[in-house]
């Protein structure tokens, strides 16, 4: 949302910690209408005897973070694909700045990570797997920085009364909710899901779908302890992917509710303590936000490496079980 | 329900399809041809230094040999300078002994020559003493003696010549 909007309106104190988590979270309405989404939403959600009014109707409508999923991954596809091709067919095969970035990180997850934990052999097989992640959720989180709709935001306050910029419009729509996908817990949710089953597959590949479960609890324990082993090791099961969830989406929402509650003092302080007040405390503020924002900038690149490497890790784990 | 943890399953399928999307392109387009070709690279880096490694080795056996054959052309020619040094003052030695033999021979020839001569001369010189002392004689004693007398004293005189020469 839009922060600016409510100069000039009403200001209390104690509406920041709503402003804030607007600011995160989706976008109430459809940022784009189309009629066959809702159509199939519909019977997608009948199929499986939900109701519309249910939390857990499966709206497929394109809100603002499908719509920014859309964007993030087109952007770090055409980014990816355009450098690393340009790279392998150029003739002196010199990477150029960004190219040699991804490289660093190619090659890092490669020997540091991917090798280290799933194996000099099978490595090759979950590479994809890993990178992919690696990328998808640094581009998320990237991107996610870089306050592109509230720059459309200000466009349509300013020009409030311009056509183009009324209610109803896309630029408008867009200026409304949080743009860092990864913040959403359904969008992390839905990468550990993939990570989840990776690892399950992983293990089922190797060793058959039996020895693959037999392989939870180690064998050779007296036979009580099983009634604790096998229940702590399944719950475990689950709960690594929820981790990887709230992980990531926790680290992008608080980050970004924090720096929208730095920004809000300047408004609270001129709300309460009038417009001095608000000026006093402006450089502070910002300057906290810059700083907040330097850090977002590191945590993005640790909590992408974080979710690449703990996928690796449960691969690993699950294809050697003795270690 | 706080908005920030609202299941929305719609997001959560879009979010799937995505994913998997990206990851089907990146993975055909992207990771596979770079890890080939990082793969190759590293194998390429791992031969030429390897290369350089063996090319190393080359280099230093050939040094090494190099070096055997300089020592030994050393070897070498320090032999043939003694052997000719050798050769050289032998042939000199023998060109001096000629040269002094020859020079003997000359001196003992020319020695023995100038004998001849002397005694030839000595001889010559002798008749002519004969003769001038002859001449010297009649013109001392202005007369005309005889034969007699002539002869007698010719044979004196002669008998003194070779007193004299006897004694010489």
């Amino acid at each position: 949302m839009f922060i600016g909007e409510k100069i000039g309106k009403e200001w209390t104190m104690d509406q920041a910690p709503q402003y804030a988590i607007d600011h995160v979270a989706n976008s109430k309405k459809n940022i784009f209408e189309f009629e066959f989404l809702n159509s199939l939403s519909e019977k997608i959600s009948n199929f499986f005897g939900i109701s519309a009014d249910s939390l857990f109707y499966i709206d497929l409508g394109i809100t603002k973070h499908v719509f920014l999923l859309f964007f993030v991954s087109f952007v770090a596809v055409s980014t990816i694909i355009l450098l690393v091709q340009g790279y392998i067919s150029h003739k002196k095969n010199i990477p150029n700045k960004f190219m040699s970035i991804i490289e660093m990180f190619v090659i890092y997850l490669r020997d540091d990570v991917l090798k280290n934990f799933i194996g000099d052999k099978e490595y090759r097989q979950w590479a994809p797997l890993v990178y992919t992640i690696f990328f998808f959720v640094l581009f998320g989180n990237i991107l996610g920085l870089i306050p592109i709709f509230d720059l459309t935001g200000l466009i349509g306050k300013l020009g409030a009364n311009a056509e183009f910029l009324s209610k109803d419009n896309v630029l408008y729509l867009l200026s409304k909710g949080g743009h860092t996908v990864t913040a959403n817990v359904n969008v992390t949710f839905a990468i550990a899901t993939i990570t989840f089953f990776a690892f399950i597959f992983a293990g089922i590949k190797k060793y058959g779908f039996i020895q693959h479960w037999k392989n939870l609890a180690p064998s050779g324990l007296p036979l009580p302890l099983y009634f604790i082993v096998v229940p702590i090791e399944f719950m475990g099961l689950f709960i690594r992917p929820l981790a990887l969830t709230l992980r990531l989406a926790g680290n992008m929402m608080g980050g970004h509710i924090a720096l929208i509650i730095f920004i809000t003092f300047i408004f609270s302080a001129t709300a309460e303590l009038g417009g001095f007040a608000g000026f006093g405390i402006a450089p502070f503020s910002v300057s906290l936000a810059l700083g907040l924002t330097m850090l977002e900038l590191l945590v993005a690149v640790i909590q992408a490496y974080v979710f690449a490497l703990l996928t690796a890790v449960f691969i690993g784990m699950a294809i050697h079980v003795d270690h | 329900m706080n908005p920030l943890l609202t299941p929305e399953l719609g997001t959560y399928v879009w979010s799937l399809v995505i994913f998997l999307t990206v990851l089907f392109v990146l993975k055909k387009f992207a990771w596979n041809p770079l890890l080939d070709f990082l793969e190759e690279r590293e194998k390429d880096i791992a031969e030429s230094l390897k290369m350089a490694e063996s090319a190393k080795t080359d280099l230093e056996k050939i040094k090494e040999e190099s070096e055997k054959i300089l020592n030994e052309a050393k070897k070498e020619g320090k032999t043939i300078v003694s052997d000719s040094k050798q050769k050289a003052e032998e042939s000199a030695n023998k060109i001096l002994n000629d040269a002094k033999e020859k020079s003997n021979e000359f001196l003992d020839d020319a020695k023995s020559k100038i004998d001849i001569e002397k005694k030839r001369a000595i001889k010559e010189i002798k008749e002519e003493v004969v003769d001038l002392s002859l001449e010297l004689a009649t013109k001392v004693l202005q007369r005309n003696i005889n034969d007699e007398d002539n002869s007698k004293f010719v044979k004196s005189s002669l008998e003194a010549v070779k007193v004299d020469e006897a004694k010489s």
